[in-house]
């Protein structure tokens, strides 16, 4: 999988769960401050995100420490190198 | 070349359109000269009878004082509804007491501050709002709407906010929700958030939408003059969360309400446009 489809499934599958803007899902933009999300939300994203990507991420500790897009992106990318 | 756009309306239609703005604006700054003292007396009121009638109610009669402020919180509408009224045209439909199961999880759209006063068109008045923290920083309401029991969501951090919710419904208290979180700024309906969806499917206690129109016109976010408006409140039929009981099965209630909601939307705004012709 590549690093642009890592971007789209992950933006596809936010815009669809919580019904953010795609033009605001930039690399830089913040879960909380600029997206909006709150603490809720981000148990349900990990939950979509383990659905979109068929793998297990709740129990990862680098998950706790996302805070923007971008880092999600990087999160993402660097599991699926692991699974793969 | 092309002409110039004209105005839409000439000569005499021109003067009636100007004649009818400037009776409305007569009409709005009346309003803003009346209701506002009247709302200031009123509060005033409740300020002063509260701590008379509250120690009385739970030495005397052995009531809840939570329960009692409560309903003289849901009086206190009642009395706003009364105070607008000349200025305001109410309509409501299905808002009857066999379309609240007790207690129940309540969502409403929200266009304005002054939302939380029409709660008073309930046919209950044993209700508890969820909020965010700033309506805790207006000092004449906050004592009132500790002793409600009124959950402050941000303050209070998910956990303990879902704990405090889980013992109102517990104790019978309905709880009343703003799903977007704030005021629409265009009036078109927000992003819903979870909380609201997670708590019903968690405790399994029933979801009402309840659709409002109209207070964005009668005082928009951000604004301090009242214009005269039309306020219409729509209950939908309620919803058991028994059949969400999956991890994101939330998710699917709140995309369901949220649909069920900008649909009745539409509906009111179609009807208020027919009846405007």
């Amino acid at each position: 999988m590549t690093q642009q489809q890592i971007i789209e499934t992950v933006n596809r599958a936010l815009s669809e769960e919580f019904e953010l803007e795609p033009a605001d899902m930039s690399p830089e933009a913040h879960l909380y401050n600029d997206l909006g999300l709150d603490s809720l939300d981000a148990v349900d994203m990990v939950i979509v995100l383990e659905n979109a990507f068929g793998c297990k991420l709740r129990d990862e500790k680098a998950i706790q420490n996302i805070r923007t897009m971008g880092d999600l992106y990087a999160f993402i990318e660097e599991k699926k190198k692991e699974l793969e | 070349m092309t002409d110039p756009v004209r105005p839409s309306g000439t000569g005499p239609s021109r003067t009636v359109l100007r004649s009818s703005r400037s009776r409305l604006s007569i009409q709005a700054l009346i309003m803003n000269l009346t209701v506002y003292p009247l709302l200031i007396l009123q509060t005033l009121f409740f300020i002063l009878l509260a701590p008379l009638v509250l120690p009385l109610a739970k030495f005397l009669a052995g009531r809840d004082v939570g329960r009692t402020v409560r309903y003289f919180i849901w009086v206190y509408g009642r009395i706003w509804m009364v105070i607008m009224s000349p200025f305001v045209r109410f309509e409501t439909d299905g808002l009857s007491a066999d379309r609240f199961p007790v207690p129940c999880i309540i969502v409403v759209n929200h266009l304005s501050f002054f939302d939380i006063f029409c709660m008073g068109a309930l046919p209950f008045s044993n209700g508890a709002f969820t909020v965010r923290k700033w309506p805790f920083r207006m000092f004449w309401y906050a004592p009132f709407m500790r002793l409600a029991g009124y959950v402050d969501m941000e303050s209070f951090g998910v956990d303990r906010a879902m704990r405090r919710c889980s013992a109102l419904l517990s104790q019978g208290v309905s709880l009343m929700f703003f799903p977007e979180g704030h005021r629409s700024r265009d009036g078109e309906l927000g992003r819903f958030y979870s909380g609201a969806f997670k708590l019903a499917v968690q405790t399994d206690t029933p979801l009402v939408p309840v659709c409002i129109s109209g207070t964005d016109q009668l005082l928009p976010p951000g604004r301090f003059f009242m214009a005269p408006a039309t306020v219409r409140m729509q209950a939908l039929g309620s919803i058991e969360p028994s059949g969400f009981s999956g991890e994101s099965d939330h998710v699917a209630l709140r995309k369901q309400v949220k649909e069920r909601i900008d649909q009745a939307l539409a509906d009111m705004r179609r009807c208020s446009q027919e009846s405007n012709k």
